[in-house]
């Protein structure tokens, strides 16, 4: 399980990420989201043990991010995938992921097997020599996350891990992260491809330099906005807007072709009644549905009251 | 605590991406093998074909630069002689003890408490003597006014000698070829270490290198030896195809492989790996320090000059390389060395690293 408790991090007198407070239990997808410079790569870094926090505390398993005793520790338990890939664009993809898995002190067997079943995985074994700076972004990307998992980690941070990718590589990576989750491991994203966090994170926290909101994607709108009702009617008369807007329950109303479109403060409450209402005006009622709001919708109505 | 295993497979890994290089595996071949090799067979092929062949540098050759009378004779061979004086003799094989020779040729003799005055030593030995006015020709050990003995005690005395005319060049050109040889490892890794951390960074690769579980000091451990390696591998092949190649040239005229001497073999096993290690270890502090390979570069070239001191005063006639001060020089920039990798070691500071350079 990973905790940050007011994590802080100040450079000189920019301060990164302030009070970051987060519970990433194992076996999650935590998102992290934000603009750029928002402190997302930095919580990673700290998280990394590459950065020292300024204050507060973190902690991954039993061990303290910023004890140099633990630190050896935490980076053997985690896997990172920076921003960009950074692979050695001289050497081949073979020798790139052999570097680190002897880094991580990964037995030479235990290490060839692996290699050889992730390169093959990708379509790689047959180009295992050539040097990677031949390659494309998606590939070099996949191979950098395979770099990420060359050791086997308990936890893996992905810095923006489908930015550089086509739409399928991007599936791909995506249905490779939710099996990683299914084999156990917590993995902490940072990505500003929101329909992304929406359909492999647990949890996410929208962070602004602080922590904006926190929570599941689907109920992170919960609050944020009136509630609004579709209902489809069959032939919406011209009175029906002015005797609508009379009803108590009813916001706001407008229609919309042969929409009708209420803002509700209390739909499981007020739904059924509004619904009994229209029936008894004759009306012919087609179908009914909420209007959802996206992650993108949260996420754009946080950051600018953030910014405000 | 350093995991050898761990600066290894660093060494390992920036080894295998250097022999990618071809054109900088060419430099650094080519700059030692030019200077070490290339520029000492231009000096000396010429000087040696100018030298007559009917002086050769032999005992008789000696006879006419010495103040050696013509009545000269051979009394003694393989004997201890104690207590004497002599005066206008040869004296060869000879064990010689509280004894005072004047106008002397000693050859191949060991001696002790001796005062020797106005004579011409070869191959000998000495201990504890004194010499006055003394031409030493084509010995080995440590220095006599510009020459070598083969060996020497820690009390001899040198007041004032007299060189053989082909003495007195060879010794200063093979000072400046064995300094070339020891500047050259000190110049080279200024290619390749300023590169080793800020190439990395240039290259996005030092973020996932920097969160392994890899210490600093064996990060640095691992990218100082990858650059030391290739800058002595490619000197010490340089030495012993010049060494080779001048003893080729020069056998003709002095009748045995001259080089390497004693000198040359103390300088090239501790002077030259310690002077690159220097070097090398101050380029990857640069390196560690700087964002940008070209400011590393301009800077790691100033590291070299601890050792283009040394060069200048060799050259300069300050400092003569005899084993003793080869050992001093060798001490002085190990103990550097140590210094440099634990300040680069203070230093390196992968938070810094990491945010402060765009």
């Amino acid at each position: 399980m990973i905790t940050c408790e007011r994590l802080t991090k100040t450079f000189q007198s920019v301060t990164a990420i302030q009070d970051l407070s987060i519970t990433i239990p194992d076996g999650c997808i935590f998102g992290l989201l934000g603009p750029n410079g928002a402190g997302k790569t930095t919580t990673m870094r700290m998280l990394s043990c590459l950065i020292q926090p300024t204050s507060g505390k973190a902690h991954i398993d039993s061990y303290e991010i910023g004890n140099k005793a633990d630190v050896q520790h935490i980076r053997k338990m985690i896997g990172l995938l920076p921003e960009v890939p950074g692979l050695y664009e001289t050497l081949g993809a073979y020798k790139n992921l052999d570097f680190y898995a002897q880094l991580y002190g990964v037995p030479k067997k235990q290490r060839e097997e692996s290699i050889q079943t992730t390169l093959t995985n990708l379509d790689l074994w047959d180009r295992r020599n050539e040097p990677v700076g031949g390659f494309s972004k998606g590939m070099k990307q996949k191979i950098a996350i395979a770099r990420a998992l060359i050791h086997d980690p308990k936890y893996i941070f992905l810095d923006e891990p489908t930015a550089s990718l086509d739409p399928m590589a991007a599936k791909v990576v995506r249905e490779y992260i939710l099996e990683l989750k299914k084999k156990g491991n917590t993995i902490l994203i940072n990505t500003h491809n929101l329909s992304e966090a929406e359909r492999i994170c647990d949890s996410v926290a929208l962070v602004k330099n602080r922590i904006v909101k926190v929570g599941n994607p689907k109920d992170l709108a919960k609050g944020l906005f009136t509630r609004t009702i579709n209902i489809t009617i069959k032939k919406i008369p011209s009175t029906l807007l002015k005797d609508i807007e009379s009803f108590s329950l009813v916001s706001q109303a407008y229609v919309q072709g042969n929409q009708l479109i209420l803002n509700v403060k209390n739909p499981e409450e007020d739904n059924p009644q509004i619904i009994t209402w229209l029936l008894k005006q004759g009306l012919q009622i087609q179908f009914i549905s909420e209007e959802e709001h996206s992650l993108e919708d949260v996420y754009l109505k946080l950051i600018e009251e953030a910014n405000q | 605590m350093i995991r050898w295993r761990n600066a290894w497979i660093v060494m390992r890994k920036d080894l295998a991406e250097f022999k990618k290089q071809k054109f900088v595996i060419g430099s650094i071949v080519a700059m030692p093998i030019f200077l070490g090799v290339v520029l000492p067979l231009v000096m000396f092929v010429p000087m040696v074909t100018m030298v007559p062949l009917d002086r050769p540098w032999d005992i008789n050759g000696l006879l006419e630069i010495g103040n050696l009378p013509d009545d000269a004779t051979i009394p003694w061979t393989n004997k201890t002689i104690q207590n004497g004086s002599f005066d206008s003799t040869i004296l060869n094989h000879t064990k010689i003890q509280n004894t005072s020779l004047t106008h002397c040729i000693i050859d191949s003799c060991i001696l002790k408490n001796t005062t020797i005055q106005d004579s011409t030593i070869q191959k000998s030995v000495l201990h504890d003597s004194i010499l006055i006015n003394v031409t030493v020709i084509r010995a080995e050990g440590a220095s006599l006014d510009g020459r070598n003995i083969l060996a020497i005690s820690s009390d001899l005395r040198f007041i004032k000698t007299k060189p053989s005319e082909i003495d007195q060049v060879l010794p200063m050109m093979f000072n400046m070829i064995l300094m070339i040889f020891i500047i050259v490892p000190a110049t080279l890794p200024t290619i390749i270490a300023t590169y080793s951390i800020v190439g990395e960074k240039n290259n996005r690769s030092l973020e996932p290198l920097l969160a392994t579980p890899t210490t600093d000091g064996e990060l640095l451990t691992g990218k100082i030896f990858s650059s030391f390696v290739p800058s002595m591998g490619a000197t010490y092949l340089a030495f012993t195809l010049g060494v080779v190649l001048l003893d080729i040239v020069l056998i003709p005229k002095v009748g045995y492989p001259i080089l390497p001497n004693l000198t040359w073999i103390l300088s090239m096993l501790l002077l030259a790996p310690t002077a690159c290690l220097m070097s090398v270890l101050a380029c990857v502090l640069v390196s560690s320090k700087v964002s940008d390979v070209r400011a590393a570069q301009q800077l790691g070239g100033f590291v070299i000059m601890p050792v283009v001191l040394l060069m200048l005063g060799v050259l300069a006639g300050f400092i003569f390389l005899s084993p003793v001060m080869i050992f001093i020089f060798a001490g002085l920039y190990g103990a550097l060395d140590v210094g440099l990798f634990l300040f680069a070691k203070a230093i390196f500071n992968r938070e810094a690293i990491l945010t402060k350079w765009s």
